[in-house]
C-alpha cells in the first residue's frame, strides 16, 4: 500500500502508519467503552468485556445540564461565527483588493495571535461592572475577539485567489463595485466562506478559557461542563465521557468538510503552495 | 466616504470593541495596583508591577516552563509531522479514511484531552499505567520529573495532526520534476530528502513552526485539567500563572503586567524566527 | 470629432508615471490594435478606456460623449480579458446573460440575444455547462459571446489570445476578425504579439514608454516606421541596422560600404541605416553590396535565414530564396545589395527617422 520501491521500506511504512493510527485511535476507543461500562466496572481498567449500559448516556442526556450546555455552546459560536462572516467577508475583500491595506492585513494577523491572558482581564471587569458575568452575551463578544480575526485572515486568503478580473468583468458588464462584490465574487468563494465558518465555530466550540471565567451556572458551556466532571471531590468517569463524545463528535464531523480548504485559509495567502 | 473603507468600518468597529479597548484598558490594569477585592481602591504604581514580575521566581518559574514547553512540543511535532507527512504522501490505498483519522486530534477541545489523558495515565486508574505495570514499568506521568514532558506528549497527540495537515498540502504542492531529476541522478532517497524536499518545504515549515509556536505559549487547558500547575510549580505555565494570579489571587495589575511580559517574549522569538529564515521565504511569500 | 477619442491621457501610480501624454482618434467600425513591449502602458490605456482605473489627467470621449469620469458601467462597453475571466459559479448562459440583466431587459429579449450570439459562435451545446469543465478555446468563445451579446458601443480586447496554444490562436484570430467584419463594431485590441497586430489591424498603435511613438495602418508601421523603435520592433527576424556618419553631399558612409542620394542629411550627422533581412537581394557585379562571412543558415521552407558577419564583425542576417540558400548555405562569403527605396535612415541621437 505505499509507493516505496523496497520491501523493507514498505514494511517499515506500514507499522509507522498501524502505530500512529492506534495511538490515536485508542482514547476515543477507550472513551467509548468507558461510557458504556457499567458503574460496577468502574475503576477496573483492565476489562474489556462486560455488558453494555446506556445508564451514562441516559443520564447525561436525561437528568443532567449537559443539554443546556449544548444549547449554550452551540447558540455562542453560532452568533459568533454569524458576526464574524458579517464584518469579516467585506473587510477581507478590502484588504484583498485596495491599495494600502498591507498593514491592515499584518495586524489582523497580529490579533489572530494576541494571548487571551491579555484580554480576559478587561472583558472579565467591564462584563463586572455591567452585571454580564454568567451571560452568553459576555462569552460571544470574547469569543468574538479570536474568531473574526481568523475568519478575516482565512477569507482574505480566500479573495485572493479569485481573479481580479471576475470584479472587473462585472463592473463593465453594468454592475457597481459593490454589486460586483455580492453577486459575483461572494459566491465565487462560498467554499472559502463555508470552510472560514466552520472553522470558526470549532474555535468557539472547543474554548474554554474566556468560558471558563466569564459563565457560571445558567450560562456554562460544553468545555466548562465537561471539566466540571472531575472535581476534587472525585470523578464520574462514565458520564465525563459522555459528555466528552457529545463535545468531540460533532467537530470531528463538521471537521472533514473542510478538511481540503483548511491549509489555504491557515496560510491566509501567506504560503503559497 | 469611499467604499474601501466603508467595507472594512464594521470589522474595525468589532476589533475596538473586542480588541483594541481590551488591550489599552488591559495595559492601564497593569500600570496600576488592581485588585479585585480593592475595587474602590485602585492606586497608579507606574512599572512597578512589571519590575515586581521580572523578579518574581513564580514568574520566572512559570515562564521556563513555558518556553521548555513550547520548544519541547514543537520539535517534536516537527519532527513526527514531517515524517508522517511523507508517509502520507507514499500511501497508495485507504489514503484519505487514514489521513481523515490521523488529523482528528486537533479539532477536539482541549479540556476533553486533557481529562482523557489524565485517565489514561492514572498511575491507579489508567489503561496505560496499568499494561505498563504488567511488564514491570512503573512510571508516574504526573509526578515532579516527568509532568512537563507528559504534558509535552499530550500537547504531541493533539497537535501533531496540525504539522501533518500543513506538511502534506506542501508535499503536494512540489513540482515534480526536481524528483525526477534527483532519480535520474541516481541520488539516494535521504539525500533526495535532504537536497530536494527539505529546502523546497522550508517556507512551509517555517509558516508551520510559527503558527504551533505562539499557540503553544498560550498551553492552559492540560494543566488546568491535568495538574493545575503542579506538583509543586512543576507544570506551572504562563498562561495559568496570570489566571492564578488573576483569578484565584485578585491581583488584576500583576496578571495584566504578566500578560504584557508574554507578548514581550512572544515578539522576540516571532522576530528571530522570521529573520532566521528570511532569505529563504522571501521569494515565496506573496504579501 | 471620432468616434473615441483620447485627449492628453495621463496616469501615475504614486510618483510612477505610466502614461505620458496619449492622444489617440478612433474611428467608427475601426479595428484598432495597442501593440508594443511590456510596460509600454498599452493595457494600462485599454483600462483607462474601459473606466477600471481612474485617469491622472485628460479626457476620454466614447461617441461625443466624455466618459472621463463615468463607472465602467455607465460607458456601455464590453470587454475581453487575458483569461477569460468567466464566473465561475455560473452555466454559460447565464455568464452571457449577466451583462443584459444589470440593464434590466425582459428575460425573454435575454434568451433570444444569448442564443443568436451562441449560435453565431457555435457554442449552443455549451449553454448549460459551467465554465470549469469548458475548455480554454471553449472559455474564449463564451467570454467573446459575453461581449457581443451586449451589442455595446466599444469592444476591448486584452491580449485575449495569449493563453491559447499556437494553432488555436490562428483559428481564433481569424475568427475575430470575420466577427468584425460581420458585425462592425468599434474594437479596441491590446497586444504584444506584432503578427497578430499586423494581420488584424486597420490602426496599429505603437507605444513605448507611455506614449505613442507611431500609429498607421499596418503599411505604414512596416514600410515606414516613424523611429528606430518602431523599426527594431516590428518586423521578423529584426531589422539589421548599420552606424553611419553623413557626409557633404549626401551620402552616407559606414563600415559596409556607402550610400547615397540622402540630400537631407548634414555633413558629420550621426545616424543608422537599417535594411530588412527581406530587403537584402544578392548582389550583381558593380553594385553597393554589403558583404558578410557565412555563419550560419536556417531553412524555414521556401525561404531560409542566412546568418552573416562582415570582415569588422558586425552581425546582420538576409532572408534569402531556398533556391540562393542551396548555393550560399556552402558558400564562404555572399554579398548583398539593398532593394530599391528601402533604406531606412535614423537620426543616432533622437531615433527619429530620416
Amino acid at each position: 500500500m505505499f509507493s516505496f520501491s523496497s520491501r523493507s521500506a514498505r514494511i517499515a511504512a506500514f507499522f509507522a502508519i498501524a502505530v500512529a493510527l492506534l495511538i490515536v485511535l485508542f482514547p476515543f476507543v477507550w472513551v467509548f467503552l468507558e461510557s458504556i461500562k457499567p458503574a460496577s466496572f468502574g475503576g477496573k481498567p483492565d476489562v474489556w468485556l462486560f455488558p453494555p449500559t446506556s445508564d451514562n448516556w441516559n443520564n447525561v442526556l436525561l437528568q443532567s445540564d449537559v443539554p443546556a450546555n449544548i444549547l449554550n455552546s452551540f447558540v455562542v459560536a453560532f452568533s459568533t461565527v454569524a458576526i464574524a462572516l458579517l464584518v469579516g467577508c467585506p473587510a477581507a475583500y478590502a484588504f484583498s483588493r485596495f491599495r494600502g491595506y498591507q498593514g491592515a492585513r499584518y495586524s489582523i494577523l497580529a490579533a489572530e495571535m494576541m494571548p487571551p491572558a491579555i484580554l480576559i482581564l478587561p472583558f472579565f471587569l467591564v462584563l463586572y461592572h455591567l452585571q454580564m458575568i454568567d451571560s452568553l452575551a459576555g462569552v460571544i463578544a470574547a469569543h468574538l475577539s479570536f474568531v473574526v480575526p481568523v475568519v478575516t485572515w482565512f477569507l482574505i486568503g480566500f479573495f485572493d485567489e479569485v481573479p481580479r478580473d471576475l470584479e472587473n468583468q462585472a463592473m463593465v458588464d453594468g454592475y457597481t463595485r459593490f454589486q460586483a462584490f455580492y453577486k459575483v465574487i461572494l459566491p465565487a468563494v462560498r467554499p472559502g466562506i463555508g470552510a472560514a465558518g466552520v472553522f470558526g465555530f470549532v474555535l468557539s466550540w472547543n474554548d474554554l478559557f474566556y468560558a471558563l471565567l466569564l459563565t457560571g451556572g445558567e450560562s456554562r458551556t460544553l468545555p466548562v461542563a465537561i471539566a466540571g466532571y472531575w472535581t476534587f471531590r472525585g470523578v464520574d468517569m462514565g458520564k465525563m465521557a459522555v459528555a466528552i463524545l457529545i463535545a468531540v463528535i460533532p467537530v470531528l464531523i463538521l471537521s472533514f468538510f473542510i478538511q481540503k480548504h483548511l491549509v489555504r485559509g491557515i496560510g491566509g495567502g501567506a504560503v503559497k503552495y | 466616504m469611499q467604499l474601501k473603507h466603508r467595507l472594512v468600518l464594521p470589522l474595525a468597529l468589532v476589533l475596538s470593541a473586542v480588541m483594541l479597548y481590551p488591550v489599552a484598558f488591559s495595559f492601564w490594569i497593569s500600570l496600576h495596583d488592581y485588585r479585585l477585592t480593592r475595587l474602590d481602591d485602585v492606586r497608579w504604581v507606574g512599572f512597578e508591577n512589571y519590575k515586581f514580575i521580572a523578579t518574581d521566581p513564580g514568574f520566572l518559574n512559570a515562564m521556563g516552563n513555558t518556553i521548555t514547553f513550547v520548544i519541547g512540543a514543537v520539535t517534536l511535532e516537527l519532527i513526527l509531522g514531517l515524517g508522517l507527512a511523507i508517509l502520507l504522501q507514499r500511501l497508495v490505498r485507504f489514503q484519505n479514511f487514514i489521513r481523515s483519522t490521523l488529523l482528528a486530534p486537533m479539532f477536539i477541545t482541549p479540556i476533553a484531552v486533557g481529562l482523557m489523558f489524565r485517565f489514561l495515565l492514572n498511575s491507579e486508574l489508567g489503561v496505560i499505567s496499568h499494561y505498563l505495570g504488567e511488564i514491570g514499568i512503573t512510571v508516574d506521568w504526573f509526578g515532579p520529573q516527568l509532568a512537563l514532558f507528559s504534558i509535552i506528549l499530550i500537547d504531541v497527540w493533539q497537535w501533531t495532526p496540525f504539522m501533518v495537515l500543513m506538511f502534506l498540502a506542501g508535499l503536494e504542492s512540489l513540482p515534480k520534476s526536481p524528483f525526477e531529476a534527483a532519480r535520474i541522478d541516481g541520488a539516494s532517497a535521504w539525500l533526495t530528502f535532504r537536497c530536494v524536499t527539505l529546502p523546497m518545504l522550508r517556507p512551509v515549515i517555517t509558516v508551520a513552526i510559527i503558527i504551533r509556536a505562539l499557540d503553544a505559549f498560550k498551553v492552559f487547558e492540560y494543566v488546568f485539567a491535568i495538574t493545575r500547575g503542579g506538583p509543586g510549580d512543576a507544570t506551572e505555565t504562563i498562561m495559568y500563572y496570570i489566571y492564578q494570579a488573576g483569578f484565584r489571587f485578585f491581583r488584576m495589575g500583576e496578571a495584566a503586567a504578566a500578560a504584557f511580559m508574554l507578548i514581550a517574549v512572544i515578539l522576540v522569538l516571532v522576530i528571530a524566527l522570521v529573520k532566521a529564515t528570511k532569505s529563504s521565504t522571501a521569494g515565496r511569500n506573496n504579501v | 470629432m471620432s468616434y473615441v477619442s483620447l485627449q492628453s491621457i495621463t496616469k501615475k501610480f504614486g510618483d510612477v508615471e505610466i502614461l505620458k501624454g496619449v492622444d489617440l482618434e478612433i474611428e467608427h467600425h475601426q479595428f484598432t490594435v495597442l501593440l508594443g513591449p511590456s510596460g509600454c502602458g498599452k493595457s494600462t490605456t485599454l483600462r483607462l478606456v474601459a473606466g477600471l482605473e481612474p485617469v491622472s489627467g485628460g479626457k476620454i470621449f466614447i461617441d461625443e460623449r466624455d466618459v472621463t469620469d463615468l463607472e465602467p458601467r455607465e460607458r456601455d462597453i464590453a470587454m475581453v480579458f487575458q483569461n477569460y475571466a468567466l464566473y465561475p459559479t455560473m452555466t454559460v448562459e447565464q455568464n452571457m446573460s449577466f451583462g443584459l440583466k444589470a440593464q434590466n431587459m425582459p428575460a425573454s429579449d435575454i434568451r433570444t440575444a444569448v442564443h443568436n450570439a451562441a449560435e453565431l459562435l457555435g457554442i449552443t451545446p455549451l449553454l448549460a455547462r459551467k465554465p470549469g469543465e469548458l475548455s480554454g478555446g471553449q472559455q474564449q468563445r463564451v467570454a467573446i459571446g459575453r461581449a457581443i451579446v451586449r451589442q455595446p458601443k466599444l469592444f476591448l480586447f486584452d491580449e485575449p489570445l495569449s493563453n491559447l496554444d499556437a494553432k488555436l490562436r490562428v483559428e481564433t484570430r481569424s475568427e475575430i476578425l470575420s466577427l468584425h467584419q460581420r458585425l462592425g463594431a468599434t474594437t479596441i485590441y491590446v497586444t504584444h504579439d506584432q503578427e497578430e497586430a499586423m494581420t488584424m489591424a486597420d490602426k496599429i498603435v505603437i507605444m513605448n514608454q507611455g506614449q505613442i511613438e507611431q500609429q498607421g495602418t499596418p503599411e505604414d508601421v512596416f514600410f515606414r516606421p516613424v523611429s528606430r523603435m518602431v523599426a527594431g520592433f516590428i518586423g521578423s527576424p529584426v531589422m539589421n541596422f548599420f552606424n553611419g556618419v553623413g557626409t557633404a553631399n549626401g551620402a552616407i558612409e559606414t563600415q559596409v560600404g556607402t550610400f547615397e542620394g540622402f540630400p537631407q542629411i548634414r555633413a558629420g550627422q550621426k545616424v543608422e541605416v537599417g535594411v530588412r533581412p527581406d530587403d537584402l537581394i544578392p548582389a550583381e557585379k558593380g553594385e553597393t553590396t554589403i558583404t558578410g562571412k557565412v555563419l550560419l543558415s536556417e531553412l524555414l521552407g521556401v525561404r531560409a535565414i542566412i546568418h552573416l558577419k562582415t570582415q569588422h564583425g558586425l552581425a546582420f542576417k538576409a532572408v534569402v530564396d531556398h533556391e540562393i540558400y542551396r548555393d550560399m548555405k556552402s558558400a564562404d562569403e555572399a554579398s548583398f545589395t539593398v532593394r530599391d527605396g528601402r533604406l531606412h535612415v535614423f537620426d543616432s541621437e533622437s531615433g527619429k527617422r530620416i
